[in-house]
């Protein structure tokens, strides 16, 4: 059996020590998907952030590809991949150069052909040489999901990735989701789509203040029905 | 990474990962091409620039020049407390140091904010080259401000030989730069920002104190310009500095870069908007914690006024930098008056309405924040004048303890501590509407046609945006002005000074944003119909 890519272990988060969440357990391996849900605020994205090395843990244990976590690690920035709600872009970068930056930048060969795919992919062909300012909401959070695809990784890490997506646009997402685990990539996201849970993740923990349980899919999509009627 | 050193996943083949240096540089290309940044854009930003400073720069030469010949030394009361010019400047330079400390930690000092903290933080490259102009940017900064604060202050105050003042500027660039480096080490070792804020903060806390301790004691301070010597051995433990710092970039976590980043990111924009208040919010709020130990049961609040008042008593007491400033600024005048040189009416006056409105802008932080959110007073249900009257209630009762400190050495400088005493009191008023209506002042209109000037272009009428404030200051303290001036306090001067407060009060309660002269002419409209 391969190793687990994430293992958290009564894993405490919170900023200042103050904890935001009751503790989570959770092992995430390759070819998988693990969904974090819960209701606003109740700390997914500060569960994510420990994943990715922005927050230290108060308590618990967290490995991520078998190691303590430490961005800081050159092999951690290869391996790990995340599209989180960074809504900051360079002004003066069209969104064809923001992603040739990330697959050059991570030693893509062939970035152009890369990028070129992944602009068609996310609808973003007509807008390659627009600036972001020039682009709306939407099409700078695909930006950003395209580029989390543009770029080596065995884990990605997305916050609430269906955020100002259109429903065509979420299941082609799903569909890209699908085959990263599929090419042995682990998926960890946060989310409150319940049709993106049921058709991406294996496992989902609920996040919350009292208790944090670890849930198969359907029951995860159920809870965020019950949470967002 | 114990197993597996390959991503599971690629996009295509992965080749060699390209330089820090090549990233930067293909983002700063492209930024170029599309900026207009080019060489004549530089040269003409440069030029603008060196102007300013130089135009800076000289008239604050003339500035210390003309008070070092136009003051003379105190005739009024022979003391036996007194404190060298010399001591005065080493002072406030190490009152310099730590304020440059606290400012440095706030802002990190190495940051990386917005687009590079989301595009370049998660590349696989050495982070050293990512960060290195950022980690050099602050220093220079600092030096290049170390270096002219010196300068002004060696060849204007204290009238030293040119060779004298180019090794001692010499010796402020090495220092200013020297502090950002030590905030930049403690940075890379895990130290917080606020805990880098919170030393600057005491060292610069040590300044006025020890100047009170020399006053006391009557110690005198050796000649403090360093020799060729010292200031070589001191530039090259900051260059040390620097190598350590740039050694230690890659050891900062993405944490602290991001939020380093997001500091130094607000608080530029609010340099390049004039806004004031948005720099004080961005670099207080850069080193706040995250949880408090303590819940504030808020036992005081017995009503919507109280409310307001606690809250605003709450944000002081909690803002350290406020506490701190608002102490240096009592003791200033003391110190001021210590010094034969500077101990004269304009002197004293000068010192006392610098001083008084520094502490008053401490006081303002809850009026400020409310302007900018307005949170708890829509919550409560006041009018927006008495909003604004009790707002200064937390102000009016700091500048009361402010003033009578202030003040206590005033009279004990000018003679008749009682009648200065009264003065006193009947000013704090001034001060807290002076503080209120800064707070509550709108923005430069920066949508309108903009005016060149030698530091850039800059919005119509900003000069009147942001002199509220310190307009209540100028006018409302006449009376203290005079008394100072003349050198003692009277019935007809006290009676003046409430009389100034009352209308201070009023004018700083008042809810409208039309200048009065817009609204005197809107006032007579009427009039003109038939």
């Amino acid at each position: 059996m391969s190793k687990p890519v994430v293992r958290a272990q009564d894993l405490l988060v919170g900023y200042g020590g103050a904890p935001v969440c009751a503790p989570v357990s959770f092992t995430l391996a390759p070819g998988k998907a693990v969904a974090l849900v819960g209701a606003n605020g109740s700390g997914k994205s500060t569960v994510l952030k420990s994943v990715l090395g922005l927050l230290t843990p108060a308590s618990g244990t967290l490995r991520v590809l078998g190691e303590p976590v430490d961005e800081r690690d050159v092999e951690f920035r290869t391996r790990v991949a995340s599209v989180l709600d960074d809504d900051a872009y360079f002004p003066a970068l069209t969104v064809a150069e923001h992603l040739y930056l990330t697959a050059r930048g991570h030693g893509v060969l062939g970035a152009q052909a890369v990028v070129d795919e992944l602009l068609e992919e996310f609808g973003l062909a007509d807008h390659r040489t627009a600036l972001p300012v020039a682009l709306s909401s939407g099409q700078r959070r695909r930006l950003l999901l395209a580029a989390g695809f543009a770029r080596p990784r065995s884990l990605l890490v997305l916050d609430e990735p269906e955020q100002r997506l259109d429903r065509a646009m979420r299941d082609r997402l799903a569909q890209r989701l699908l085959a990263e685990k599929r090419d042995g990539g682990a998926v960890l996201l946060a989310t409150h789509d319940p049709d993106l849970v049921l058709a991406v993740a294996d496992r989902a923990v609920v996040v919350a203040d009292d208790v944090s349980r670890l849930v198969d899919a359907p029951q995860a999509a159920r809870f965020i029905s019950r949470e967002n009627p | 990474m114990s197993d597996e050193a390959v991503a599971a996943v690629a996009p295509a083949e992965i080749g060699e990962v390209p330089s820090a240096r090549a990233i930067r540089r293909y983002t700063a290309q492209a930024a170029n091409a599309r900026g207009g940044a080019g060489l004549g854009t530089v040269l003409s930003d440069v030029y603008f620039a060196v102007i300013s400073v130089a135009i800076s720069v000289l008239v604050a030469l003339g500035f210390t020049r003309n008070l070092r010949l136009d003051v003379h030394p105190s005739t009024h009361v022979e003391t036996s407390w007194d404190l060298s010019l010399p001591a005065l400047v080493a002072i406030v330079l190490l009152a310099g140091a730590g304020a440059l400390l606290s400012v440095a930690g706030r802002l990190g000092p190495v940051g990386a904010g917005g687009a590079e903290a989301a595009w370049w933080l998660g590349l696989p490259v050495d982070r050293r080259g990512l960060l290195r102009p950022a980690s050099l940017r602050l220093p220079a900064l600092a030096g290049v401000v170390g270096g002219v604060v010196v300068a002004v202050l060696e060849s204007g105050l204290l009238a030293t030989p040119g060779s004298t003042v180019g090794r001692a500027a010499l010796a402020g660039v090495v220092a200013g730069a020297g502090v950002v480096l030590v905030a930049g080490v403690a940075q890379s070792a895990g130290a917080r920002r606020r805990t880098i804020a919170l030393v600057g903060d005491l060292v610069a806390l040590v300044g006025p104190v020890a100047a009170l301790v020399l006053v006391l004691t009557g110690a005198e301070l050796p000649a403090l310009t360093p020799g060729w010597l010292v200031v070589g051995l001191v530039a090259a433990a900051v260059v040390a500095l620097a190598v350590l710092v740039d050694r230690r970039l890659g050891l900062i976590p993405a944490r602290s870069l991001r939020e380093s980043g997001s500091v130094a990111t607000q608080a530029v924009g609010a340099v390049v908007s004039l806004d004031s208040r948005e720099l004080g919010r961005a670099l207080t709020d850069g080193a706040l914690p995250a949880a408090r130990r303590r819940v504030s049961r808020l036992r005081t609040v017995r009503g919507a006024a109280s409310a307001l008042v606690t809250a605003d008593l709450v944000v002081l007491r909690r803002s350290t930098r406020h506490v701190v400033q608002l102490v240096v600024a009592a003791l200033l005048p003391a110190i001021v008056v210590a010094v034969p040189q500077l101990a004269s009416p304009p002197g004293v006056l000068v010192a006392l309405l610098v001083a008084g409105y520094v502490a008053a802008s401490a006081t303002g932080e809850g009026a400020r924040r409310a302007e900018m959110a307005p949170i708890l007073d829509r919550l409560l249900p006041l009018e927006a004048r008495t909003v604004r009257r009790l707002r200064m209630v937390v102000p009016g009762a700091v500048m009361l303890l402010w003033s009578l400190v202030a003040f206590t050495a005033v009279g004990l400088w000018a003679d008749r501590l009682v009648g200065w005493l009264a003065l006193a009191v009947a000013s704090a008023p001034v001060w807290a509407a002076a503080t209120v209506r800064a707070a509550y002042r709108s923005a430069p209109d920066w949508s309108g046609p903009l005016v060149s000037t030698p530091a850039g272009a800059l919005p119509g009428g900003v000069a009147a945006v942001l002199a509220r404030g310190p307009d209540v200051v100028v006018l409302g303290l006449l009376p203290v002005w005079i008394a100072v001036l003349i050198g003692r306090t009277g019935t007809v001067l006290l009676t003046a000074q409430l009389l100034f407060a009352v209308i201070a009060v009023a004018v700083a309660s008042s809810i409208e944003t039309r200048p009065l002269m817009e609204r005197m002419m809107a006032a007579q409209e009427p009039e003109k119909r038939p």
